[in-house]
């Protein structure tokens, strides 16, 4: 029993430490991507105009793009608006931008899009229009940073799903060694099973449930640990970092996921004692 | 058993043209030295083998057409000793009696019940807090026929109940099936002592090399 109990604490500490792994990497796929929607939602198309066009055109041109798909607020930034904007964001430091003429900063609209616009595809698709659009000199919207993004947001994803599948490997394999060596520990007692009558169901399911139970127990310790790691990120990191963190909101897993990860365990415990029973329990 | 020929891959052949009847309540001896395919013929009985070919009718089942799902169904019927006792040396006599019912779906007073009863046949109920490693030879095989017993199967098979014991053990343990056989059990118990198929005028079937014969070749 002791020798059992042993190699079960093992089982289900290797369960958590793959589960673990798996579930960080969930954490910062599902952290990125939240990130990544947060600024997406904030992302403004600027379009720069070019230099001379009369102001008697600003206004219909104001209009025009205020009628193309997926356009919300469009707002008109002329040089001396430019200017003071450059002087505020400056603060103390306007100074360096004496002797700068406003005239030389290009007026701009900024366009703000309606929410499901607000995204990588639609953002680009607006653009397109934009562009066909002769007065504007230059589209900008941060589309580096959206394209990188979302590149590494899908490596996340992809690496979180291939590193799934290995460790889902190694989970099954895993319980169903354990699971072996329990049954052959007992095999003189599901021998006597065999002999007296007892269900294939009978002999079975106690393994079955063992599996589900590591899987369980592994998963939740995975999970737990986690979220300790998750909880202490805020403790232990310098207070000019908390403050910067803090406009960032670092989530823990929704509760969904965790279920799914939890249910996972199971499944993955459940099948590793299926396939030892398949192997050892052979009806004799 | 109906034309029951067991091969093995090695093409050894451990049963051959087994044609036999055993009837209800009938003491039947399986005869013969070691090898000669007792232990495999009541393995086949007990479906923990199959025959290569042939037919095997138990309680009116065919169990060379039953899949394993139904197999225990069957054993339930069917009460087995073997010769190294097959007990679970963690637990005491009455718990290896009572497991036997405790895996076949009786509540733990029942069976509890029950194997004190059957520990009273077999004369060791005062033996039954007592550990399975404190007991004798003979004694162990006594606890090991009461686990047999304990789901009042109409069918005993024993496979050298009395190998390993000395001749008054002996005599203790086939007194028991003999009132086994009293009360109307079928038993089929395999042998190699040829004294006891004398001492015990019960029907007798030889095997020689895996075939039946009339009589042994001395």
């Amino acid at each position: 029993m002791g020798g059992n109990l042993f190699s079960n604490l093992i089982t289900i500490g290797i369960i958590s430490i793959s589960m673990l792994i798996f579930s960080t990497f969930t954490l910062l796929a599902f952290n990125l991507a939240n990130f990544f929607n947060i600024w997406e939602d904030k992302i403004e198309i600027i379009a720069y105009l070019k230099r001379g066009i009369p102001s008697n055109e600003v206004g219909p041109l104001l209009e025009k793009t205020h009628l193309l798909e997926g356009v919300e607020v469009v707002r008109y930034f002329s040089p001396y608006d430019a200017m003071a904007f450059m002087e505020t964001k400056l603060g103390g430091q306007k100074d360096l931008l004496e002797g700068i003429q406003p005239v030389i900063l290009p007026a701009s609209f900024e366009i703000q899009l309606k929410k499901d616009y607000r995204n990588s595809t639609k953002i680009k698709e607006v653009v397109t229009h934009l562009k066909k659009i002769p007065q504007f000199e230059e589209i900008q919207y941060g589309q580096e940073w959206v394209e990188t993004f979302s590149v590494l947001v899908h490596i996340l994803r992809l690496t979180q799903w291939i590193l799934g599948g290995l460790l889902l490997i190694a989970i099954i394999f895993i319980t169903s060694n354990t699971l072996q060596l329990t049954i052959i520990s007992r095999r003189e007692e599901i021998e006597v099973m065999h002999w007296v009558g007892a269900s294939p169901a009978f002999i079975r399911v106690p393994f079955y449930v063992e599996g589900l139970i590591q899987g369980l127990l592994g998963s939740g310790l995975a999970i737990g640990f986690l979220f300790l790691l998750h909880r202490g990120l805020f403790f232990y990191i310098p207070p000019s970092m908390q403050t910067w963190l803090a406009r960032i909101p670092v989530l823990f897993l929704p509760p969904e996921t965790i279920a799914w990860i939890l249910l996972g365990g199971m499944v993955l415990g459940f099948f590793g004692s299926f396939v030892a029973s398949m192997r050892v329990l052979k009806y004799k | 058993m109906h034309h029951v020929f067991k091969t093995y891959p090695s093409q050894i052949s451990a049963l051959s043209d087994i044609t036999l009847e055993i009837f209800p309540g009938e003491f039947t001896f399986i005869a013969g030295s070691s090898g000669c395919g007792k232990s495999i013929l009541l393995r086949i009985l007990f479906c923990a083998d199959k025959p290569t070919s042939g037919e095997v009718i138990v309680h009116g089942i065919h169990i060379t057409q039953i899949g394993f799902k139904k197999i225990y169904q069957l054993r339930k019927t069917i009460g087995i000793v073997s010769p190294d006792f097959k007990l679970l040396r963690d637990r005491t006599v009455r718990e290896n009696v009572a497991f036997a019912l405790e895996v076949t779906g009786h509540d733990q007073k029942e069976s509890k019940r029950k194997a004190l009863e059957i520990l009273g046949r077999v004369g060791l109920e005062k033996r039954e807090e007592d550990s399975i490693l404190a007991l004798s030879a003979g004694e162990q095989q006594r606890v090991a026929i009461a686990r047999a017993l304990v789901n009042s199967p109409p069918l005993i098979l024993a496979d050298e109940p009395t190998g390993n014991l000395d001749a008054q053990t002996t005599f203790d343990v086939m007194e028991i099936f003999r009132d086994l056989h009293l009360r109307g059990t079928t038993i089929v118990l395999a042998t190699q002592d040829t004294g006891l198929t004398r001492r015990y005028p019960h029907r007798v079937i030889h095997l020689l090399d895996g075939r039946k014969v009339d009589s042994p070749t001395v």
